[in-house]
């Protein structure tokens, strides 16, 4: 990886092209799972990319290089969290050659199709638990983001967002609690 | 322990977040402790719950955004350390490309102006090139055909030199035609997008449909697949167009362009395309061209499976 790093920061296209493709599928299911949508999804990632690429060369390698190109994506991520908080969320409706359609029921209806017996459950839960992560502030959702779905440790999440373990943890345990509120009864 | 401080240590134990010691503590309390197990129970249930809500990123979207990315590299976006670039520099990185069998697209995806260049326009030179409108002398370019060091330290570099020429006519035009039936076969895809666009109202002439075929069935781009595909739609019902689009369906690696073939496929009914979808179906590992290809099936009152 480190070689890799090197031939991209010498200019080797060949090379920053393979140091993409080994870090961008995980990069847009972050963004994905954030935000949700994914015209903004494919925002995030042009912007975190275009970001790497054009500052490679500050990069000192005394991080991993997944670090530090978390802490471009996060901070693009927390970016557009925190403007979302402010204005209304956006219609989730795109229009399709098969007339307007829900983005998120696709998905929906793709995984009830894939598992019938448990598509009635999830309609019910999966409106509890999206306004559940609603409720957490732009840093607790993220913190809760990298540690529950994306599986990174607590000192490697407070790296990236700049912050300490000790940080990570509190806001951890500040959005265990506040889902654990709304969903209550449900889980 | 007491049971505040395990209710906070509980989110932290469940995501192995917590020092060795303080885990053994957490565990003797938890054996002893029914109130705060029931705790650990919620925490492990909701974790389960959100779990499921994990989205999937739709397949094309991926696609779709390395597309994008390359496309604004491609395009210039500037990098800091870059310096202005000499004519020298830029037959090194000519050069550099070309050993390196990397097709650096000339001109940016999208571009409207369809311009013959290199070893292509030189192919035209003495073959009576369109009299329509001819501008002499353009730019010159040079593509690298081989290199080779010898023994004393110096290197032969092989290279093809040739003019850029600008024609135009009518899409119609025969001279025109040709130049795009040769231009679809150019090795950048942003001049085969374009000219496989032109041709594609022309597929009712031999040569133009067998491009077009010949583009869905090779074709290394996408892009350029889907618009090949695009002109192929008033020949679905032709056998042998057919017979190339079920390979194509089988073989295409791209889920929209099978999600197309589909599409023209089920547009004329014939008995073998109930076999080929239900092949499909079988080893379809994307979604949404599965569920078409059962949509399209169940139209068509066929069983899905041959189960
Ligand atoms: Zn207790």
């Amino acid at each position: 990886m480190d070689s890799l790093i090197r031939a991209a920061q010498r200019g080797d296209q060949d090379a920053f092209e393979q140091l993409v493709r080994a870090h961008d599928q995980s990069v847009l299911r972050l963004a994905m799972n954030l935000l949700r949508s994914p015209e903004d999804a494919r925002d995030v990632y042009q912007e975190a990319f275009l970001r790497v690429y054009r500052n490679l060369d500050s990069f000192r390698f005394d991080c991993s290089f997944h670090t530090w190109l978390y802490r471009i994506v996060t901070n693009i991520c927390l970016d557009r969290l925190r403007k979302r908080k402010v204005r209304k969320e956006e219609s989730a409706v795109v229009e399709t050659s098969d007339g307007p359609i829900d983005r998120m029921e696709v998905f929906e209806e793709e995984s009830a199709h894939a598992n019938p017996e448990r598509a009635v459950w999830n309609r019910e839960l999966n409106e509890r638990i999206e306004s559940a992560l609603q409720d957490l502030t732009p840093r607790e959702r993220m913190v809760f983001e990298l540690r529950h779905y994306q599986g990174l440790r607590l000192r490697n999440i407070g790296e990236m967002l700049g912050t300490t373990e000790e940080a990570a943890k509190n806001c951890l345990f500040r959005a265990t609690q506040k889902m654990r509120a709304v969903l209550g009864d449900c889980v | 322990m007491t049971c505040d401080s395990v209710a906070r240590l509980i989110p932290l134990y469940f995501y192995g977040e917590l020092m060795p010691e303080e885990e053994d503590r957490l565990e003797e309390h938890l054996h002893a402790c029914a109130p705060c197990t029931r705790e650990m129970e919620r925490q492990r249930a909701m974790a389960a719950a959100l779990d499921r809500r994990h989205t999937e990123v739709p397949p094309l979207l991926l696609g779709a955004c390395r597309a994008d990315l390359l496309a604004a590299i491609q395009g210039g976006a500037p990098r800091l350390f870059e310096p202005a670039k000499g004519p020298w520099t830029l037959f090194l990185e000519a050069l550099a490309a070309t050993l390196a069998g990397l097709n650096r697209y000339r001109t940016p995806v999208g571009a409207v102006a369809l311009v013959a260049v290199g070893f292509f326009a030189a192919r035209f030179t003495g073959a009576g090139l369109p009299a329509s409108s001819l501008s002499p002398a353009g730019e010159v370019f040079s593509t690298v055909r081989s290199v080779e060091p010898d023994s004393s330290g110096r290197v032969q570099i092989a290279f093809d030199e040739t003019r850029r020429r600008v024609v135009s006519g009518a899409a119609g035009d025969r001279d025109i035609q040709r130049l795009l039936l040769a231009a679809a076969r150019e090795d950048n895809p942003a001049v085969r997008v374009e000219s496989v666009d032109l041709l594609k109202s022309r597929a009712d002439s031999g040569e133009v449909r067998d491009a077009l075929l010949n583009a869905v069935a090779r074709d290394s781009n996408a892009g350029v697949r889907l618009k090949a595909l695009d002109g192929l739609k008033p020949l679905a019902g032709d056998s042998q167009v057919r017979k190339i689009l079920a390979q194509v369906l089988l073989a295409d690696d791209n889920p929209a362009v099978r999600m197309q073939v589909v599409d023209l496929l089920v547009s004329h009914r014939d008995d073998s395309v109930v076999g080929v979808l239900q092949n499909l179906v079988q080893k379809e590992d994307n979604n949404y061209v599965r569920l078409k290809c059962e949509k399209a099936l169940k139209d068509m009152n066929a069983s899905i499976g041959t189960f």
